[in-house]
């Protein structure tokens, strides 16, 4: 059966696949994400951010250039602020219940390793924007899996 | 055993089993649904390139914990969306500008993208009935074109990968489709007669 919405739809996607096709290079990166994985690890969900969950009303009176975010994995919480000034982002971290932790915090083409202090608290140098995530790796000695927070763009 | 391309559900399970040709196949059958979506909310491409990219690290991340493997390109849209959100919240508060006018595909005077797909068009022979097209999907509303915009991926995404892309009930995906397909010919038919004044 002839069917002109279709047809129509179709029209539209061959535009579409021409005008604004899929980068190549992004299509490389996809591929690539697989090699992130770290399967070992426990993951640590996001489970607040204050783009995305807080009141609009409090997001309004909020600083404009500070982010909240929790990620939770079992027992544990780490709460980061994401502060932005120009391109740059400032990553502070908040491990509870508190405790000593090396953490690498992964982006794009590169890893950065800081330390949590015996109270759980971390922070970051400037970091670019885009996808980041969190590695939380227990002190030497210490048993327990390493923790990955989910993916998010800073 | 060989995975077939084509059963998203089998695709997930290699890909959580560490096979990296099941994955590639998870790429090539749902990056342009997440294109799309990135599209769809017409944010700028260096946004769109990080949700694209912060998508699919966090599917591999969660290749594992997947509840639904067949559903797997629902739960991209779902994620994808998310991050769309992020990204138009970020830049409502960082950049005062209207990102709209700017990086949709209304092919105003001048915008880039026309241009671009004028100079491809050309060596097509329906070039006509392209631009007409073109043309009249930036006259849509916001929601007709937001919806097209994901219906247009490659391949074709199902009606529940399309509401998970833009947070719509699913039974609203079908009369929506037909109600814009509509609008869009009759932009069209308004071209064409040169009833819409040209710009």
């Amino acid at each position: 059966m002839y069917e002109p919405d279709d047809e129509l739809e179709r029209e539209l996607r061959r535009l579409a696949a021409d005008a604004e096709p899929v980068p190549a290079e992004l299509i490389r990166a996809a591929v690539d994400a697989f090699a992130w994985r770290d399967i070992d690890a426990e993951i640590a969900e996001l489970v607040y951010d204050s783009l995305l969950d807080a009141e609009e009303a409090s997001l309004v009176r909020g600083p404009a250039d500070q982010r909240m975010i929790s990620f939770a994995a079992g027992g544990m919480t780490i709460d980061v602020e994401v502060t932005s000034a120009g391109p740059g982002r400032t990553v502070m971290g908040q491990i509870a219940p508190p405790q000593r932790a090396t953490v690498d915090i992964r982006y794009r083409q590169d890893t950065v390793t800081v330390e949590a202090d015996e109270l759980g608290r971390f922070r970051s140098g400037t970091l670019p924007p885009g996808p980041a995530s969190l590695r939380l790796r227990p002190p030497p000695g210490d048993a327990g899996p390493a923790i990955v927070t989910d993916w998010i763009s800073l | 055993m060989a995975v077939d391309p084509d059963d998203t559900g089998q695709l997930v399970r290699g890909a959580a089993g560490g096979d990296e040709i099941a994955w590639r196949g998870l790429v090539a059958r749902f990056s342009g649904l997440v294109w799309a979506v990135a599209r769809a909310h017409r944010l700028a491409s260096a946004d769109a390139a990080d949700v694209f990219q912060t998508t699919w690290l966090r599917l591999a991340e969660h290749i594992g914990r997947i509840e639904h493997p067949e559903r797997v390109g629902a739960w991209l849209a779902t994620a994808a969306r998310r991050e769309c959100l992020q990204h138009l919240r970020t830049a409502g508060r960082t950049t005062p500008t209207d990102d709209m006018d700017r990086l949709d595909l209304t092919p105003a005077a001048g915008n880039p993208t026309e241009e671009a797909v004028l100079a491809a068009e050309k060596e097509r022979e329906d070039a006509d009935l392209a631009a007409v097209l073109w043309r009249a999907f930036g006259q849509l509303s916001g929601r007709c074109r937001e919806l097209l915009r994901v219906l247009m991926a490659t391949p074709p995404p199902s009606y529940a990968e399309v509401a998970a892309a833009l947070g719509l009930p699913l039974g609203s995906i079908g009369p929506t489709r037909a109600r814009c397909l509509q609008r869009l010919r009759d932009e069209m038919a308004g071209i064409r007669d040169g009833l819409t004044p040209s710009s």
